[in-house]
């Protein structure tokens, strides 16, 4: 494998230099002639009827451009599927949490638009509002949506069958619940968007997302204009973790102030805006009930999750079954059922969030744990007894290719010293073990592959386009990586043409970890194709047959005899004097199968490959405070192939910031009556460079998947989902307490600790 | 967030820095590094029409010591107490506050010892934007009648989460107000109300200019619980002092606990001070009964108003007093060596 010349090096990011010296251009720095500023005004109640909007006052304000309201709205609802259409981009009727949209207003500046949003008069009727899962399910009044009793917006079944005979004949049988509060994505750049209707009344806009073509088909039903008229344009974007795939309600009122008034108009969201007008992470509460046999190996497992979905349905019937399915493809269960439940409650819209169901896959884990303390065999083991093999099935039928899951545990655990270290530790020193898995990709049905074009230019320098969005994970340069490689270019020999509706084709989009695995494939066939072109101008040349030829460094040369080369460049100069034009074109559809459905039928091929990783973290514990001092983390993923380690090795360092540090230590929210109390960085406890640990060891494992591009399948996720669980177990570990509640802040675990010593 | 408009005033000198705020008085705001007061106006808890800034004022920028005090002047830069020497010395509990506060890449930078005594009290219902605070009832701090912290309260119960303050007030210092006129000196224990609202005892007029700390033969130690280790104000902190007996080396004559971010105000705990008097050095079972006795007089202040819970941070209370007092005892062992 090491006969590349481009992929599989520590590559300096193309997009770095920029970012790191303030070059680099937000949203928030666009600036149109004309463009005015516009302003949300949002629910002050958590659950309120909407009696009556005068808006009388904020447009007869000077500098006021525009006002709108759900009355201009023509009724439109969002929801990611037809099924889950349950929000209108402003509400008209009632409001379902405290920041709900209820109108918008473009002025001539901030402090105008601000004005006018104060002059807005809307009248409530205030209803009684519900915040926690479980009132809301057994309310019967009051429904926040009406058609959905209960309050439930989403069942996910799933029944492998077997689960109640297979409990019969176990040998152990464990029942615990967990929990764990909502958290939030905390992007280094807060949501903003700017649109535009040129002279054609084409929308042009841009704002952070996570796939420009999942912000394009949406808005082009809302305004009932073909798709061609949405030119979603390339900006760069400062983090999604899950939380800017789909459309956002401000995308369209920015829109439609912008169609009011004929005039650019920017959105700019607070901090707080963008903690709680945007999406956050679902609350759980899960039951897991685990039955295995004498050696702990899963016959049965029983799992029930009831999910704070807030207002709104969202990403719901996705959100509702990753967890599970995270789990499911980690380890291997005889049998299962699972029950989800997403709840409608008056908080902000929860939805995909990178670390999603921390509290889930702790759960699981620390489970895991207990059962094979009962046992007698250490948490490495317990896992080896259980971990994916590849070429097996997961229980919702999903076909496991590739799979280092074992690879992953055992450099981890070599790394770590975990052998040495287990059960030998001095008290309140602990160590502890997580494993976990994550898709590349879901059936997306029409959307669910990518095409990408190249084109040659006459200097011999190409221009790549692609649908792939980077959203700070490194995308633009993986592109870049994989076309300079293939075409026996220089990474700045390409130029990129990026995550623009208008002149890229359909992308899955920048979530679900599927950008390498179909974009970056995509590009890869392309430049293939592309390459063959030029093989077979330069054969002629050369006197050779195309399939002796190889691409490097700007020439093409004859694999056999090196010294017998042709620039890039002249055979592009001699294809174009042939009348032979010098593009291609080349496109990604994994194989996935398309009758398998998040509610209906949740079975079947879920997408093409998987990765799997492993964090073990090691900590001390200060038996007088709480406080938890993270010694060393040590993380493995399988990723397939490492197309870049330098960009992987960040990737990693940030899933134990966000999955660990902050995600399992210190990140949760305060509510009062469904207020966030803590929406900004001050409050929101994420944490710093000086609070990571000290030591970090990135082990990349690669098991070559046969249908990834050079093997590769995705980078970072399975260590952020995993982090998790190595940060709970360890705690847990050291305090001689199997935690059930999550993140394990410090009040909690000298709670814990308390608690045991009494006994 | 945008700043509300205001008038910038630029003083030359402390007279023109009292004239102004003589002639402005309520409808002024003193600038002094601006890392507490500017974040405020952002969120629009406070307009004032005028900010004096003291960005000029290099006379009230010093550190030294003149017949057994430490002055400080009020507009010194917490970075520059940090690197102090003498602060280190004979205000141990200082440094180490200063430290902790903010970042070193902002508050230590731009943020002044005079700022982060007078950095106003907060409370999670209160320290939000004006969206956060319309829909409900103002709090008796945004001008109404309702605590939210504590149900029925007559009074604001924000919380002072000085670092800076908490080891001043432990090290028994003493601060200097002016005004055109004339000017006072007055304990810093004496300096605070029983009211959230307005939590100092000065006037709209009156300019902290200095801070003056006795040196005596006594070794001090700060510590502070805070979720992250920048960036985070504290949800508990303790400054002690321990002042040893001239005739028995290993017996303190004297001791002050302060505790931090637990009320209104620093925290003076007279009794669990005084327990420690004429108790042995190494006498940790004394310094537990101090922590102990700490906590239970400053948990009747605090209210859940600043992050954790409230029965977590009362429980730290006596961790913070004790390995503070710990801490100060082992400097004064080592200091008689």
């Amino acid at each position: 494998m090491s006969d590349y010349t481009i992929i599989g090096k520590r590559m300096p990011r193309v997009d770095s230099r920029a970012k790191v010296m303030g070059k680099a251009k937000f949203t928030a720095d666009l600036k149109l002639p004309g463009m005015l500023v516009g302003k949300i005004k949002r629910s002050p109640y958590a659950h309120a009827r909407i009696l009556n909007i005068d808006t009388s006052k904020a447009e007869a304000l000077p500098g006021v451009k525009a006002v709108v309201t759900g009355k201009d709205t023509e009724g439109v609802k969002w929801g990611v599927f037809a099924y889950t259409r349950d929000q209108q981009f402003i509400q008209i009727e009632k409001v379902r949490y405290i920041g709900d949209e209820v109108a918008g207003v473009a002025a001539v500046d901030k402090e105008t638009a601000l004005k006018a949003l104060d002059l807005i008069e809307v009248t409530y009727e205030e209803l009684p509002a519900v915040f926690d899962p479980m009132e809301a399910m057994a309310s019967e009044t009051d429904l926040i949506h009406e058609d959905f009793p209960n309050n439930i917006n989403i069942h996910v079944n799933i029944d492998t069958g077997n689960v109640d005979e297979n409990f019969a004949k176990a040998h152990y049988i464990r029942e615990d619940t967990y929990v764990a509060p909502e958290e939030s994505y905390f992007q280094a750049e807060p949501y903003a968007v700017v649109a535009r209707f040129d002279h054609e009344d084409c929308l042009e806009v841009w704002m952070p997302n996570g796939g420009p073509h999942m912000k394009s088909k949406p808005l082009s039903n809302a305004f009932k204009i073909p798709l061609h008229k949405v030119k979603v344009r390339k900006i760069a974007i400062g983090g999604a973790f899950g939380g800017r795939s789909e459309i956002c309600p401000v995308d369209y009122i920015c829109a439609l102030l912008a169609k009011k008034t004929k005039r650019p108009v920017r959105i700019q969201f607070t901090r707080e805006e963008n903690t709680i007008g945007t999406r956050q992470g679902h609350a759980m509460i899960t039951t897991h009930k685990t039955g295995v046999d004498k050696k702990g190996r899963v016959l049965a497992r029983e799992t029930t999750c009831y999910m704070d979905g807030g207002a709104y349905s969202s990403t719901g019937p996705i959100a509702t079954s990753v967890p599970f399915l995270s789990m499911e493809q980690a380890y291997r269960m005889e049998s299962v059922r699972y029950n989800g439940y997403r709840i409608y409650t008056n908080k902000p819209i929860r939805g995909m969030i990178r670390t999603h169901g921390r509290g889930f896959a702790c759960g699981l884990d620390t489970q895991l744990d207990m059962i094979a303390d009962h046992l007698g065999i250490d948490p490495v083991e317990m896992r080896l007894r259980n971990s994916r093999q590849p070429g097996e099935y997961t229980s919702t039928k999903s076909y496991v290719d590739s799979c280092a899951m074992d690879e992953t545990i055992h450099k981890a655990v070599e790394k770590s010293g975990f052998k040495k270290k287990w059960g030998k530790l001095p008290p309140y020193h602990g160590i502890g073990i997580g494993t976990n898995s994550v898709q590349t990709g879901f059936p997306m049905g029409i959307r669910g592959g990518s095409q990408s074009f190249i084109k040659f230019n006459e200097d011999g320098e190409a221009t790549v386009m692609s649908g792939v969005v980077d959203n700070g994970q490194g995308n633009d340069n993986m592109l870049i990586q994989i076309a300079a490689e293939e075409l026996g270019l220089l990474p700045e020999d390409i130029h990129l043409v990026s995550a623009d509706t208008e002149t890229t084709s359909s992308d899955p989009g920048s979530y679900s970890q599927v950008s390498t695995f179909v974009g970056g494939h995509a590009v890869k066939i392309a430049a293939q194709n592309c390459r063959e072109k030029l093989f077979k101008v330069a054969s002629k040349v050369l006197k050779v047959e195309p399939d002796k030829l190889a691409a490097k460094n700007r020439l093409i040369f004859i694999k056999d005899d090196p010294e017998k080369s042709i620039p890039i460049r002249k055979v592009v100069r001699i294809s174009l004097l042939n009348f032979n034009s010098v593009n291609a074109e080349g496109g990604y559809w994994p194989r996935v199968d398309m009758k398998r459905e998040w509610v209906k039928n949740p079975y079947g091929q879920m997408c093409e490959a998987f990765s799997f990783g492993t964090t073990i973290v090691e900590v001390k514990v200060d038996p007088d405070t709480g406080q938890v001092k993270v010694l060393e983390a040590t993380a493995a993923q399988d990723v397939g192939y490492a197309l870049n380690p330098l960009v992987l090795e960040g990737q990693f360092e940030g899933s134990i910031a966000m999955g660990g540090q902050g995600g399992m230590l210190t990140e949760y929210h305060e509510w009062k009556d469904g207020r966030c109390i803590n929406p900004t960085m001050l409050d929101y406890k994420l944490p710093l460079a000086c609070d990571m640990p000290p030591k970090i060891n990135n082990i990349i494992v690669e098991s070559v998947d046969p249908k990834g591009p050079y093997g590769a399948k995705e980078a970072g996720m399975s260590i952020a989902m995993s982090a998790a669980q190595g940060y709970s177990a360890a705690v847990s570990n050291a305090i001689g307490v199997y935690m059930d509640s999550f993140p394990l802040t410090p009040d909690k675990i000298l709670a814990a600790i308390k608690k045991k010593n009494h006994k | 967030m945008r700043l509300p408009r205001f008038d910038y005033l630029e003083p030359e000198n402390l007279k023109g820095a009292l004239d102004l705020l003589s002639t402005h008085r309520d409808d002024a705001k003193i600038l002094a590094g601006g890392t507490d007061l500017l974040v405020r106006m952002k969120k629009g808890l406070l307009k004032p029409k005028v900010l004096i800034s003291l960005k000029a004022l290099n006379e009230l920028s010093y550190i030294n010591e003149k017949n057994g005090y430490i002055k400080i002047g009020a507009r010194t830069p917490i970075a520059d107490i940090v690197a102090s020497g003498l602060i280190k010395e004979e205000a141990h509990a200082l440094f180490q506050a200063c430290e902790k506060i903010g970042a070193v890449t902002i508050q230590h930078y731009r943020g002044t010892i005079g700022g982060n005594i007078l950095q106003d009290n907060r409370c999670h219902h209160y320290n939000q934007s004006e969206f956060h605070r319309s829909g409900h009832q103002p709090c008796h701090k945004d001008g109404g009648k309702i605590c939210y912290a504590r149900e029925e309260a007559d009074r604001c119960n924000s919380t002072c989460q000085s670092d800076g303050a908490t080891a001043l007030m432990a090290l028994d210092a003493k601060i200097t107000l002016s005004k055109i006129n004339g000017e006072r000196t007055v304990d810093l224990a004496d300096f605070y109300t029983t009211d959230g609202i307005m939590p100092f005892a000065m006037e709209s007029h009156e300019l902290l200019k200095e801070i003056i700390i006795p040196v005596q033969i006594a070794e001090s130690a700060y510590q502070r619980l805070a979720y992250r280790s920048a960036i985070d104000y504290p949800i508990v902190c303790a400054g002690v002092l321990l002042k040893r007996s001239d005739t028995q080396k290993n017996e303190i004559d004297d001791a002050r606990i302060v505790v931090g971010a637990m009320g209104r105000s620093p925290l003076f705990l007279a009794q669990a001070s005084f327990s420690l008097k004429g108790k042995k050095l190494n006498d940790t079972n004394a310094f537990k009964k101090a922590a102990d006795a700490s906590m239970d007089n400053a948990s009747t202040f605090a209210v859940h108003n600043v992050g954790s819970t409230l029965e977590y941070r009362c429980a730290m209370v006596s961790q913070m007093v004790f390995q503070a007092l710990k801490e100060a005892a082992q400097a004064a062992v080592a200091a008689k060596g």
